[in-house]
């Protein structure tokens, strides 16, 4: 029997479903897209089937800025998964896109000492896996 | 209209312990039966069954509870969504059910075996589906993880902090103390809260609930038909769901235009509504409590304070019992008595109706139960 220690977990990765495939395609084109409604114009996050602010069926992908500011943050300390034994305490990130939506995320480059509630971001793309780039966020320039 | 129509007549619970050895089949059958016993009612009686339901996992089907219990008939059956948030979702369902005519005597029950049963998410996959492909891959995995966001976000905005979260557990334990049933018995203090280790910064152990095995279920008929009965009945003067607009489960609160807006908001308005009560006609409050700061949530959307008071309040002792003008979790909630995705507290409810409460509250007439304030929740309001 293997010794477990030498055992490289994965990490979990985005099961990508016809729903969601163009945020993934974009993302490894370096890109930050959302969904945007044809009708009532509002942004969403993440991708649904129609536009959960007033019910249309037609919800168009576009490019966005990637800038964002910091929303809130946790430091998991216990790993719940495999993969993040030995990387705890890991810190998540809620960023608020400058477009409207959050999303949960990562910071890189900075130390969870310095997060502060607004403190400017930007979209940066970090390649985990042939066919999946998370979208992470940096200090804004 | 359902208000005042049904009653809850019989509650019976198993043990509540870490590791039960037995089937969550059997230890439903068993709080149902003790239930139906309390109400002087056997299964034969018995018509309809609901039950609370998970998302991911459910092990109790309503037919093999029939089966074994040997109910001749079932009239009406179901399960309500989503785990905690249905913490009262069967006994709304029953007692539509009932009140309706489409039903005589349901029963409403939860068995779970949290403790010994593994955690949901220590079965997330390779690749994960869902809207949990946006949150897991970054390392937000479980609910307490998922709410230490919201609960950072919260003080923040309200400049709540963790020695008021503490002071929720603090409370609830005072009154596990004295609780048989409850599985933590040993008084804490708020320093001992926050020197417990970090899961999910600002939360910390204490501040979560506990992992428990164990079954609870309660019996609902005719408001005519419980005078007949047994117990004195706790009457259900009001009964409601509410999920409010865009709304996920707890992983996806950040996505909603105000992650406050949470479901148990519009929970309590329709119950309060039905119920033709006001916050200040409240005796005892059963609010689930998955994690202590959502206490300060359930006490503001209850309308016992203003957002972001909570904190306070429960700093000035308002929800202790016995002094508090508002006692909270008497029972000890699933900080301290058990895990049971707050079923548990409708049966508290029940008990500090009829009077017979380990931390009874003196002359309890009405007693509102809350479910998860976070998920797709539901309430009740019971009165003497």
């Amino acid at each position: 029997m293997a010794d477990p220690t030498e055992m490289t977990p994965q990490r979990p990765l985005p099961e990508i479903t016809p729903l969601t495939e163009p945020f993934w395609t974009a993302a490894k084109a370096m890109k930050l897209v959302l969904q945007k409604c044809a009708k009532c114009a509002e942004y969403q996050f993440p991708p649904e089937l129609a536009c959960t602010h007033c019910g249309s069926p037609v919800v168009d992908w576009v490019e966005v800025s990637g800038r964002a500011s910091l929303y809130s943050w946790t430091v998991a300390h216990p790993p719940m998964l495999p993969y993040f034994h030995g990387r705890s305490p890991w810190p998540v990130v809620a960023v608020q896109l400058e477009e409207g939506p959050r999303m949960i995320s990562n910071v890189v480059e900075i130390p969870v000492g310095e997060y502060e509630f607004g403190m400017p971001l930007v979209a940066e793309f970090e390649e985990v896996s042939e066919d999946v780039t998370l979208v992470v966020f940096r200090r804004a320039p | 209209m359902i208000r005042d129509k049904t009653a809850i007549v019989g509650i019976g619970t198993t043990e509540y312990v870490r590791n039960i050895g037995r089937p969550e089949l059997q230890t439903a059958l068993e709080a149902i039966r003790a239930a139906l016993d309390d109400a002087g009612l056997t299964a034969k009686d018995v018509d309809a069954i609901f039950k609370i339901e998970t998302p991911s996992e459910e092990p109790n089907s309503e037919l093999e509870v029939a089966r074994n219990l040997g109910v001749p008939n079932l009239r009406a059956w179901g399960g309500a969504g989503y785990g905690g948030g249905a913490a009262c979702a069967p006994v709304v369902h029953a007692a539509m059910t009932v009140a309706t005519g489409m039903a005589d005597v349901a029963v409403a029950f939860r068995s779970r075996n949290r403790g010994s049963g593994g955690r949901p998410w220590a079965r997330t996959g390779a690749r994960v589906p869902g809207s949990g492909a946006f949150e897991i891959p970054y390392g937000l995995v479980g609910p307490v993880q998922q709410l230490a966001i919201v609960a950072r976000r919260y003080m923040h905005e309200y400049g709540a902090t963790s020695e008021q979260f503490a002071r929720v557990a603090v409370a609830q334990r005072a009154c596990a103390a004295k609780n048989p049933r409850a599985y933590f018995r040993e008084p804490i203090t708020v320093e001992d809260v926050l020197a417990s280790r970090m899961i999910a910064d600002p939360l910390h152990l204490l501040d979560c609930s506990l992992e428990t095995d164990g079954a609870c279920a309660v019996i609902v008929t005719s408001a005519e038909r419980a005078r007949d009965l047994k117990q004195p009945p706790a009457y259900i003067l009001g009964a409601s769901q509410g999920m409010g607009p865009r709304h996920y489960m707890m992983n996806g609160l950040l996505y909603k235009d105000d992650p406050f807006d949470f479901p148990t908001i519009y929970a309590a308005r329709d119950v309060y509504a039905m119920a033709e009560i006001e916050p200040k006609d409240v005796d005892v409050a059963l609010f689930y409590d998955v994690f202590s700061a959502m206490v300060l949530w359930q006490l503001e959307a209850f309308g016992f304070c203003e957002p972001g008071e909570a904190g306070a309040f429960v700093e000035e002792g308002r929800i202790d019992w016995p002094d508090g003008e508002l006692p909270v979790n008497t029972h000890g909630g699933s900080l301290s008595e058990a895990y049971v995705h707050g079923f548990n507290h409708v049966l508290e409810g029940v008990r500090q109706i009829r009077g017979t409460a380990d931390c009874q509250v003196k002359d309890a007439s009405i007693a509102l139960v809350a479910a998860a304030a976070v998920v797709p929740s539901s309430a009740l309001v019971l009165r003497r």
